[in-house]
């Protein structure tokens, strides 16, 4: 990215001719791998115009005007098509534009298009997608991951330089590792969630997606800060892309959690994740077994919490205001035909279960307790951090897995397995490629880091990053 | 156990009409995951306070400033059916919990 | 057998705050059909809530008011369920962490003091607007929706179970309304909304310590109508009694035409609303020296300001009722007797036709009002002159004074042209002065009006009375 800037800024390439070779490459790809739901090629071309203008006058509005972005399609854009893959929103056009794109916007990034997902972020695979699976770049056979699938999928294919994606229990990292680019998780409240359609807003973030950890620090550093239209990202901090300073893992306390290397952890996985932690320690840091064992119980504290929030955010989709609506005679019944036939199974089931887990009798027996052992999870990380600077593990048990291979609900749930935990506590945490399989598959590592502390992240990522052999090239 | 009774009554507070495949399909779905929910329960969390929110945040109130308003044309343009610069809908009838 | 009956109110109050309560859309009253409407109040996908922190300042101003105690921290909770006038199927509202619990409210029924407490008072989200296509939601075909009064703040307030009557019911809430009016927190209208009532009611026999089954009513909006649709649930329900029958658990809704109740659901279907923490909203966490600070800028209450104007200026309680009531005049009667003016020729001016003056036409300058009693005290006009000068105040920009000099209205206290009149008038009715001479006392007063007739009612009654006397005596 630093690259396309500096070509940019010497005019050596133009915002136009990056926004047409997108749309080429979108052309030649997306029918295999369909990671966009709507590609705006009409509005991304018009913004290139723009910003090459500025360029010419010498006004670039930030380093990185003109260089075209994805948006995942539960973030609302003016005016363009807002789906959230779901059939309830399939014509759904936003009068506003969310807070991150309207930064991006000001920042002078062209918005390419909207990129697939799980129907309303829930799932690990968009296989939810009311509108068709995203394919792996690297196996068209496989899954992209999920939800953000559509984000990582284009990014990994080269159909744009970066993404943004949405994580509520692993959402960007999962599919970053599965796709074998960068993605982040930023502390809960850093990002505004402002016009980003809600799967369960105490877990919800927004992210970047990148080929690199400095394109994702870069991405981060246009969205990242309070916005006053979000009061849970009261007090946050922005974010400026750091100077890189390999010195930083010098002396570096990494924790190790036990938990994270266990049985249903896949053997190459475990070994590329490994490599990468004797890497660190080479340049000077400091391993640390820690036990994390609250994390056995962040799927299903997870699961009760997500369910419960998106059973009321899904709510509003009723037929009224906006959305599909089936007829029916009376108010209820046009409701419930509405939402019958607009929300596709996944989304009924977790609103199901939602609901159970609210309803007056049930309360306290499954959502009190579960936001309880919530507190656990939090004091455990708060702990962990006492003793260690960040905490390194694979970022899925797996590497992508086949289409269709995972048919049971609880099975797909387990893909959030070392994901949840960063959400429910609320830290930062950054996947990044850290080898392939012998499969070619990419392998995602995960650094959390604590509240805020993403710039430390990133440098350590870019350690990381530094010391992996670049794979295979996706070939489509 | 979560019987057939329960899955129509949570279906009727959400607001879902399911077919009987799906409610069959739920019913499963719904005493699966409470196994997830019966692990959580053995875990002990006497005296501890729940989590509602993930980052702990004191002041974020705003002026009682007045804003712009959308135009009316854009309030009603995603509406599913209006008239008269209203949204409209069928009959309401009460008392359907 | 005779029961005792048991009341509780839950009251909603909108607050008069310039924006709603969670977006910054106007909250003025009347504007055109969704017309005042954004993201967030119209719940489009992916808004987000925030709290408007004067909504908070008036909720807890309210509360203080009320004798509440003011919690630090309060929690928002959402209120799921499915209606066409609520944007994002759940209410924002406070469940488990109100913001104010444990208050009172003292009032009078007549001359005795009543308390009722207050359980709790919490801040919540106002719904949208239907309007239905037929003459009720009953037989409506469709209903429209009209979003701009979604999302303005409401104070919810509970009381206690504490009142035993209809009409007690009722002097509560018009104290309560009082109350809002002083601290300016809601204009409290009943027919635009703004203050809503719903009321529990429940009878048990006479001493019982068991509580009967409670009936919710709504849809009361006058204080008429709370009364009424009282008044007719304790027949009702001791006609139900009577008879050996059982009260329903159930929400019944006043019909005002038909003057009764009628059911709505029972409350064995009681809709589960899913209560839960907003995720979108952190706790509110309110500095105390804020809370302590709000106290000290409350005004003076209804009550307090009834018994000073009692104690402290010796109106009687009819008297200092009516200026409670009546806030401006309280406030205007309070400026003119602490500027020295006469008390009880101040209230008696204000209570009089000042009070039907100021209400068609809006109060005079207070200068202007004490200018009156002035020249009323000084005798430059007489108490009864003062009525058409008040009516002239209302139509001139003149002074008082300027008025009486203009109109020529200044007492006639020349006794030589008093005397010459007075002498007339008895010329003219001889045989009335031969009557009041044979004894008919009660003439002296028909010959005083003949004086003042000829004097167009400018005499001087002193001089006039005592020069009747002469001449009547010269005989």
């Amino acid at each position: 990215m630093r690259e396309l800037a500096e070509l940019l800024q010497t005019g050596q390439v133009s915002s136009t001719e990056l926004v047409i070779a997108c749309l080429e490459q979108i052309k030649q790809t997306d029918g295999v791998i369909n990671a966009f739901l709507t590609v705006d090629e009409q509005g991304a071309l018009e913004q290139a115009a723009q910003s090459d203008a500025r360029r010419a006058r010498g006004e670039a509005l930030s380093p990185w005007d003109g260089i075209p972005v994805a948006i995942k399609d539960n973030i609302s854009t003016r005016g363009l098509r807002t789906t959230c893959a779901s059939r309830i929103l399939r014509n759904y056009h936003p009068v506003y534009d969310a807070t991150v794109v309207e930064r991006l916007k000001q920042a002078g990034l062209p918005i390419l298009g909207k990129t697939n997902l799980d129907e309303f972020a829930m799932g690990s695979s968009t296989e939810y997608s009311a509108f068709g699976v995203t394919k792996n770049p690297h196996d068209p056979a496989r899954v992209a991951g999920g939800s953000s699938g559509g984000s990582a999928a284009a990014v990994a294919a080269g159909q744009v330089p970066w993404a943004l994606g949405t994580d509520t229990g692993g959402s960007i990292r999962q599919p970053s590792s599965f796709c074998g680019v960068v993605g982040l998780k930023p502390t809960y409240g850093r990002v505004s969630r402002y016009g980003v359609v809600a799967l369960a807003p105490s877990l919800d973030q927004v992210g970047p997606l990148a080929k690199t950890v400095e394109e994702a620090a870069a991405l981060f550093s246009l969205i990242a800060g309070e916005d006053p239209r979000d009061a849970t990202s009261a007090g946050a901090p922005a974010f400026q892309v750091p100077r890189w300073n390999a010195a930083v893992v010098q002396g570096l306390r990494v924790g190790v959690p036990e938990e994270f290397f266990s049985s249903g952890l896949n053997a190459e996985v475990e070994a590329a994740v490994r490599r990468s932690l004797r890497t660190l320690e080479e340049q000077g840091a400091v391993l640390k077994p820690i036990s994390l064992a609250t994390n056995d119980y962040a799927i299903d504290t997870y699961l009760t919490l997500v369910t419960a929030e998106a059973s009321s955010c899904l709510a509003r989709f009723d037929g009224v205001r906006y959305g599909e609506r089936v007829a029916a005679p009376d108010a209820n019944t046009m409701f419930a035909k509405t939402r019958g036939a607009g929300f596709g199974a996944e989304v009924k089931r977790r609103i199901m279960l939602g609901t159970y887990v609210l309803s007056a009798s049930h309360y306290e027996a499954y959502y009190e307790q579960a936001q309880r052992v919530r507190t656990l999870i939090k004091l455990e990380i708060a702990r962990a951090f006492e003793q260690v600077d960040v905490i390194i593990t694979p970022t899925t048990p797996s590497t992508a897995f086949r289409i269709g291979e995972k048919r049971n609900p609880l099975e797909m749930y387990l893909s959030d397995l070392y994901t949840a935990t960063a959400n429910l506590s609320g830290i930062c945490a950054l996947s990044l490629p850290c080898g392939y399989d012998s499969q070619g598959l990419p392998i995602g590592l995960q650094i959390m880091g604590d509240h805020y502390q993403e710039e430390l992240v990133f440098q350590v990522g870019r350690v990381v990053e530094a010391s992996v052999e670049r794979g295979p090239k996706v070939e489509v | 156990m979560i019987g057939r009774e329960e899955v129509i009554r949570m279906a009727t507070l959400a607001r879902l009409e399911l077919s009987e495949e799906e409610i069959e399909l739920y019913t499963r779905d719904l005493n699966s995951f409470l196994v997830s929910g019966k692990k959580l329960q053995q875990v002990d969390v006497s005296g501890i306070t729940g989590t509602s929110h993930a980052v702990s945040v004191i002041h974020a109130l705003r002026r009682d400033e007045v804003g712009e308003s959308l135009p009316r044309e854009a309030v009603l343009a995603e509406g599913p059916e209006v008239l008269d610069g209203y949204f409209k809908v069928p009959r309401i009838v009460e008392g359907q919990e | 057998m005779k029961y005792d009956v048991v009341i509780g109110l839950e009251i909603h109050v909108a607050l008069l705050t310039e924006s709603k309560f969670l977006c910054s859309c106007s909250t003025a009253f009347g504007a055109p059909p969704n017309t005042q409407c954004c993201p967030v109040c119209l719940g489009l996908p992916g808004s987000l809530p925030v709290v408007n922190e004067k909504a908070v300042e008036y909720a807890v101003k309210a509360g203080l008011a009320l004798n509440c105690q003011v919690h630090t921290f309060s929690r928002f909770d959402r209120k799921n369920y499915f209606y066409p006038d609520l944007p994002k199927a759940y209410q924002i509202t406070q469940d488990t962490y109100p913001l104010c619990t444990d208050g009172f409210l003292e009032y009078y029924i007549d001359d005795e003091l009543r308390c009722t407490a207050i359980t709790r008072l919490h801040l919540e989200e106002e719904a949208g607007k239907l309007i239905h296509s037929g003459s009720s939601i009953v037989d409506s075909e469709y209903s429209l929706v009209d979003y701009n009064r979604a999302g303005i703040p409401l104070i919810e307030i509970v009381t206690a179970p504490d009142i035993t009557s209809p009409r007690q019911a009722r002097l509560f809430l018009e104290q309560l309304r009082l109350v809002m009016r002083y601290i300016g927190v809601s204009d409290v209208k009943m027919e635009e909304g703004s203050l809503r009532c719903d009321a529990n009611i429940s009878l048990k026999p006479q001493g019982s310590p068991v509580l009967g089954t409670k009936v919710e009513i709504k849809n009361l909006n006058s204080f008429r109508a709370l009364e009424r649709a009282l008044e007719y649930e304790v027949k009702r329900q001791s006609a139900v009694l009577e008879r050996g029958g059982k009260i329903k658990q159930e929400s019944r809704t006043w019909d005002e035409r038909a003057g009764r109740t009628l059911s709505m659901r029972s409350k064995g279907d009681a809709p589960d609303y899913r209560y839960f923490p907003e995720p979108d909203l952190p706790p509110l966490q309110l500095d105390p020296a804020w809370v302590n600070c709000l106290k000290d800028t409350l005004p003076e209450l209804p009550l307090a300001r009834l018994r000073r104007l009692e104690e402290s200026y010796g109106l009687s309680r009819y008297e200092a009722t009516f200026l409670v009531n009546y806030p401006d005049f309280g406030d205007l009667f309070l400026e003119l007797a602490k500027a020295g003016e006469d008390n009880t020729a101040l209230v008696n001016l204000l209570m009089g036709d000042y009070a039907r003056l100021a209400r068609e036409q809006g109060h005079l300058a207070p200068g202007r009002i004490a200018e009156l009693l002035r020249i009323v005290a000084e005798g430059l006009i007489t108490h009864n002159q003062s009525k058409a000068v008040l009516e002239e105040l209302f139509r001139s920009p003149l002074s008082p004074r300027e008025i009486v000099r203009d109109k020529g209205w200044e007492v006639l206290r020349d006794a030589e042209q008093l005397r010459a009149m007075v002498q007339e008038a008895l010329a003219a009715n001889p045989d009335i002065v031969s009557r009041y001479r044979a004894g008919e006392e009660r003439l002296w007063g028909y010959l005083v009006g003949q004086v003042m007739r000829a004097a167009a009612g400018k005499a001087d009654p002193k001089v006039v009375n005592e020069l009747l006397k002469e001449e009547l005596a010269r005989g």
